[in-house]
């Protein structure tokens, strides 16, 4: 059975659902973060900020900006893993611990066959960019790699040899990068596979002018690995009922987006933000702010905190207590989870229907 | 409870009514006048026009590449009125919220999203799901994926490309199929630059032409009511009107839905090598009764041109305004979102603005010829009450012709064409015709035991207002707007058809899911359960 506390007592999570509620719509501007949820929690959650006009934000928004800002600066070219598994004939990591990020990456994207689709029918070509070498193995496979101490400006200088223009720097160094550049203008379908924290928009920014400028006499595209804990998901979900993504405040009775000023952590930090919603039903991730301000929590059970919530529900995982829609790395795309082993721990959309119902008007959303 | 609209004006060309009279509504439908009741709520409609709901056959509004193009454009769509407590999310401007809010305080209460690809249904179902009061469908893209390619490579008959198209519909809870540069998708996988209706796919040797027509042959076995909607080859490029009258030509005089016209309703002439040939190509669909199309107007301002036509956007993506543009080689068949300034003062963009005139005008049957943007790739919806002012009124359009570049009017027949449409016209065109093609046999008229979807308008000088705000609007029954402003949300159904297929092509794809995915099929259902409400759907009888 699903535990609710408050005040660290055990509690029925009406009392809980009570609570919260008060704490909640008392304060000036609570902030809902971590949004570690499915699309049904996430679209709760916003519809909640929206009754609250609070803020709310993603515990990766770091990772999610580092791609969403170069798209909204520049564009981006993307595709998706099928297409990557059954068509890429190079493919070119960037980055150190894709497998990590994403342990089925080898599985899914199958380097060492040969793509189904390609009318060439040759073994893939895998390039592999990463600051020092130890990072870029994969068991048994003939990797081709550039030590990049710096993602940024390795990615510039392939982009400047692909586009023909020179570069100044060490002969080694310009052998390899032009044994690259070989390779990418040759490719016929060619995916960018990047992630992580190695790289910043700048370096972002910069792989997708190569991909563009090779996309003038062949195909590329990028395979962003994202974040985890349904970020992808929950930006959707915040783009079709708000227009933006996450960082998004309703103070004014109206979304405003804003990546600085609706930083969750930055806003309890400096006080702006006076009460928190914190969703983590993925992973016990506790939050991330220092400060003490008034906590609710619906969170996985294994979650620590430093200081005990004031109120804090358990709540199942999407996929494996109830059925749930997140967006998928296996596909880029929203998929159905059905439950793996069924319980009955409360979603967080459930338990968010019983905070909101006990909030203002129900307008029947 | 039982509802009187007391005196008002009833269009009705399915029932051929245009005439003052009473119309009664119990519950969700439309009746009789009941004998010796009594009306528990009355309005006077004297002096005002009474049709069914507006039916939008294609709006993009829902989808992966929508919910892209509102992440790339945070800049264009930044907010500034609260909206009142019970109804959240209604003034977030291009929300699904925004969205349902807007269509209905036009009149509108069906609006088709006609560009789903099987993988990202689920995706745009739960958007549907977040879109107030209308009634919603999608159509399932097909034409562009690898398992239905193989089954034409191989040979391997009409009856299985019918039985995929069955199962790929019934799976993405689709109301019909669509089709997007049949193989150029794919083609443009291989760096195909350009893809024409007898050019041929890579790797798999089809051309486009074969596989519009299987298609169009799986829709019409299936009896799907909604006939195959069409996005031809060779969008927006000059000259283009002879692919778009040998597409009309390539349909043998089987049914065709031809989308968005206008954008290819394009001669090569004069000086700048671009001119309207949409005369030639109203002539053309006048003559083949088998097809139908929608216009795809252009209007000026900022928008945003978003569609799966990942070739045409790639090749678009020069002209973005701003500067930027999303190139997405998807499952199947992708997506280009491309922001788009059209501007009074550019001769092409002007002569596009004609050439969807011209399609209204020079069409003769209004049961043929859909009223429509190709939202947003044209103009967004919110300019629809300006287009029925245009179409309307001859004195509309000479004003604004009269702003235009006059060397690019002279390249069109526009300022020659009289007809104005009358409001039986208007009807047929957003009533009753819609809801014939699309097979939704409860709307689109006023007659007995039809849905009480109803809008009120109040006439006037003003034709663009009269049409931008109802003054009354009936969704199932329920009144949802007075005087252009929605009360509360009420939630449609997403309709949908369940075509019966032999469910051995279901043992077949889930092997290739398995084989090439290495995924199940399964993730890409659209199960009920993962959306908002209960009884998110309703059924349209496959039945012709
Ligand atoms: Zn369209």
């Amino acid at each position: 059975m699903s535990e609710a506390r408050i005040d660290g007592k055990p509690a029925s999570l009406a009392a809980a659902a009570e609570r919260a509620a008060e704490i909640l719509s008392a304060a000036r501007m609570p902030v809902i973060a971590g949004l570690g949820t499915d699309v049904a929690g996430a679209r709760a959650s916003i519809l909640l900020a929206e009754k609250l006009r609070g803020a709310y934000d993603h515990m990766h928004s770091a990772r999610i900006f580092a791609d969403l800002d170069v798209m909204r600066q520049a564009g981006l070219m993307f595709t998706t893993p099928n297409e990557t598994r059954l068509r890429a004939d190079v493919l070119l990591f960037i980055g150190k611990d894709l497998t990590k990020i994403w342990p089925a990456m080898i599985a899914r994207l199958s380097p060492a066959e040969i793509p189904a689709f390609d009318l060439a029918r040759e073994p893939r070509k895998l390039l592999w960019v990463v600051p020092g070498r130890g990072g870029a193995k994969l068991e048994g496979l003939a990797i081709q790699t550039l030590d990049s101490s710096n993602l940024h400006m390795t990615l510039a200088a392939l982009r400047a040899r692909a586009a023909g223009r020179p570069v100044s720097c060490a002969k080694r160094v310009l052998r390899k990068l032009d044994e690259f550049v070989e390779v990418l203008n040759n490719a016929r379908f060619g995916v960018a596979v990047w992630g992580g924290d190695s790289l910043d928009s700048l370096s972002i920014e910069m792989l997708h002018g190569l991909i563009r400028d090779l996309n003038k006499t062949t195909r590329f595209s990028g395979l962003p690995l994202g974040s985890d804990s349904n970020a992808a998901g929950v930006v959707q979900t915040s783009g079709w009922m708000t227009g933006f993504p996450v960082r998004t405040s309703f103070g004014r009775g109206f979304p405003e987006h804003d990546t600085w000023r609706f930083d969750a952590t930055r806003m309890i930090e400096s006080g702006e933000a006076d009460a928190a919603l914190w969703i983590t039903a993925y992973g016990p991730e506790a939050p991330p702010w220092k400060k003490n301000i008034p906590l609710v929590a619906l969170a996985s059970p294994q979650t620590a905190f430093v200081r005990e919530p004031q109120v804090r529900v358990e709540v199942g995982c999407p996929g494996i207590d109830h059925d749930g829609a997140e967006f998928s790395r296996e596909t880029a795309s929203i998929v159905g989870r059905l439950a793996s082993h069924r319980s009955p721990a409360p979603s967080v959309a459930a338990i968010i229907g019983e905070i909101a119902k006990r909030i203002g008007e129900d307008a029947s959303c | 409870m039982l509802i009187l609209l007391k005196g008002g004006r009833l269009i009705d060309p399915v029932n051929e009514r245009n005439e003052n009279g009473d119309l009664w509504i119990e519950n969700d439908r439309i009746v009789a006048a009941p004998p010796g009741r009594l009306a528990d709520e009355v309005h006077d409609v004297s002096g005002k026009i009474v049709m069914a709901g507006a039916i939008d056959i294609h709006s993009h509004i829902a989808g992966g590449n929508v919910n892209t193009a509102r992440l790339l454009l945070p800049e264009k769509h930044q907010n500034h009125l609260p909206n009142p407590p019970s109804l959240p999310l209604s003034t977030a401007k291009w929300s699904t919220f925004e969205t349902g809010t807007i269509y209905a305080s036009m009149g509108f209460t069906t609006v088709i999203e006609p560009a789903i690809v099987p993988h990202q249904a689920l995706q745009a179902h739960l958007e549907l799901s977040d879109i107030p009061i209308i009634d919603k469908g999608t159509l399932t893209v097909l034409g562009n994926d690898d398992f239905l390619l193989s089954l034409l490579r191989e040979g391997e008959g009409q009856a299985a490309v019918t039985d995929y198209v069955a199962s790929a519909v019934a799976g993405s809870n689709g109301l019909g199929v669509k089709c997007i540069n049949a193989g150029g998708a794919a083609a443009f996988k291989y760096n195909a630059r350009t893809f024409g209706l007898d050019d041929v796919v890579p790797f798999y040797g089809l051309t486009s032409r074969q596989i519009v027509e299987a298609l169009q042959r799986a829709v019409e076995d299936l009896k799907i009511p909604h006939p195959l909607h069409l996005h031809a080859n060779n969008l927006g490029i000059p000259g283009n009107v002879a692919t778009a009258l040998a597409t009309i030509e390539a349909a043998r005089g089987e049914r065709l839905h031809f989308a968005h016209l206008q954008f290819y309703s394009y001669g090569a002439e004069g000086g700048h090598g671009f001119s309207s040939a949409a005369a030639e190509l109203a002539a053309a669909v006048n003559a083949a009764p088998n097809v139908t199309i929608d216009v795809g107007q252009v209007m000026f301002g900022q928008t945003v041109t978003v569609s799966a036509d990942v070739l045409r956007q790639f090749n678009g993506a020069e002209t973005a305004r701003p500067k930027k543009s999303v190139i997405h080689d998807g499952d199947d068949n992708g997506g280009g979102i491309v922001p788009y300034l059209y501007r009074e003062n550019d001769f092409v963009n002007a002569v596009q603005w004609a050439c969807g005139l011209e399609l209204f005008l020079a069409i003769d049957d209004p049961w043929r010829v859909f009223f429509t943007t190709d939202h947003p790739n044209g103009a967004p919806f919110t300019t629809y009450p300006e287009i029925f002012a245009l179409i309307m009124s001859r004195d509309a359009r000479a004003e604004a012709i009269a702003r235009l570049p006059q060397d690019a009017v002279a390249m069109t027949t526009l300022p020659s064409i009289a007809r104005e449409y009358n409001l039986n016209e208007i009807a047929i065109m957003t009533r009753a015709a819609p809801a014939k093609l699309l097979g939704l046999k409860d709307r689109g008229h006023l007659g007995e035991g039809g849905l009480a979807d109803i809008a009120v308008y109040s006439p006037g000088k003003d034709l663009a207002k009269m049409f931008r705000i109802a003054h009354l609007v009936f969704k199932d029954g329920d009144l949802v707007v007075r005087d252009g402003r929605v009360s509360r949300y009420r939630w449609g159904k997403a309709l949908k058809v369940n075509p019966g297929y032999d469910k051995v092509i279901d043992r077949r794809l889930a092997g290739y899911y398995d084989h090439h995915f290495g995924v199940s099929r399964d993730l890409f259902a659209v199960k009920e359960n993962l959306l908002p409400r209960a009884d998110a759907f309703a059924e349209v009888a496959c039945a012709r």
